[in-house]
């Protein structure tokens, strides 16, 4: 491993596991909230939250094998997702006025970083596949 | 860039896997560099000629507009 892979200071390929175990209890959680009859809105608030941190896990947790490739990949990934959200915060005035304020997406900061984080595991995919 | 490695992990026998073990790469970033894909940094340019007991200029060459 070099100075530069190094230097993203990525969590070991074992916490993979963890942001799975996360993800799925979150998930789990938030289905059990239809069941329940108490405060819905903190039962929601937190599988959100483990959900967020799932995805968080799985995005700064190496590969299997971590090569010089892979980093490059992954920075080409960062920096895509990062221009999507720019993009999509700068376009969402143009997108409420012609859909209504239901698509817009700046005031729903769990649903821009959600689809962030999608936007960068679809890159990451496509990116392996391509080069 | 192209280079020779296709050839030269014929000469020594080598599939692409056991290439990639012996420098600590996966398989596909391999097949990238072979593919003219992906063009590996110096370090790993090294490691790859030291595997092969070859100069770097003998495994990669510049081309036209590189």
């Amino acid at each position: 491993m070099d100075k530069e892979q190094k230097d993203l200071l990525l969590l070991p390929a074992s916490f993979r596991k963890i942001a799975f175990g996360i993800m799925i209890l979150s998930v789990l959680y938030l289905l059990l909230r239809e069941w329940q009859a108490t405060d819905k809105s903190a039962i929601q608030t937190m599988a959100t939250s483990g959900f967020l941190t799932s995805l968080l896990l799985l995005a700064i947790t190496k590969s299997k094998i971590e090569d010089e490739r892979m980093t490059k990949i992954r920075l080409k990934a960062f920096t895509g997702s990062f221009i999507y959200a720019v993009v999509i915060v700068i376009t969402n005035p143009v997108v409420s006025f012609i859909f209504g304020d239901h698509y817009a997406l700046d005031k729903r900061v769990t649903e821009l970083l959600i689809s962030m984080f999608f936007f960068y595991f679809i890159m990451i995919f496509i990116l392996k596949k391509s080069q | 860039m192209k280079n020779s490695i296709k050839v030269q992990r014929a000469i020594w026998d080598l599939t692409q896997e056991a290439l990639a073990k012996r420098i600590g790469v996966s398989r596909q970033t391999i097949n990238s560099i072979e593919k003219n894909k992906y063009v590996p940094s110096t370090l790993l340019a090294l490691k790859i000629s030291r595997v092969f007991q070859k100069q770097v200029n003998e495994l990669f060459e510049l081309e036209e507009g590189d």
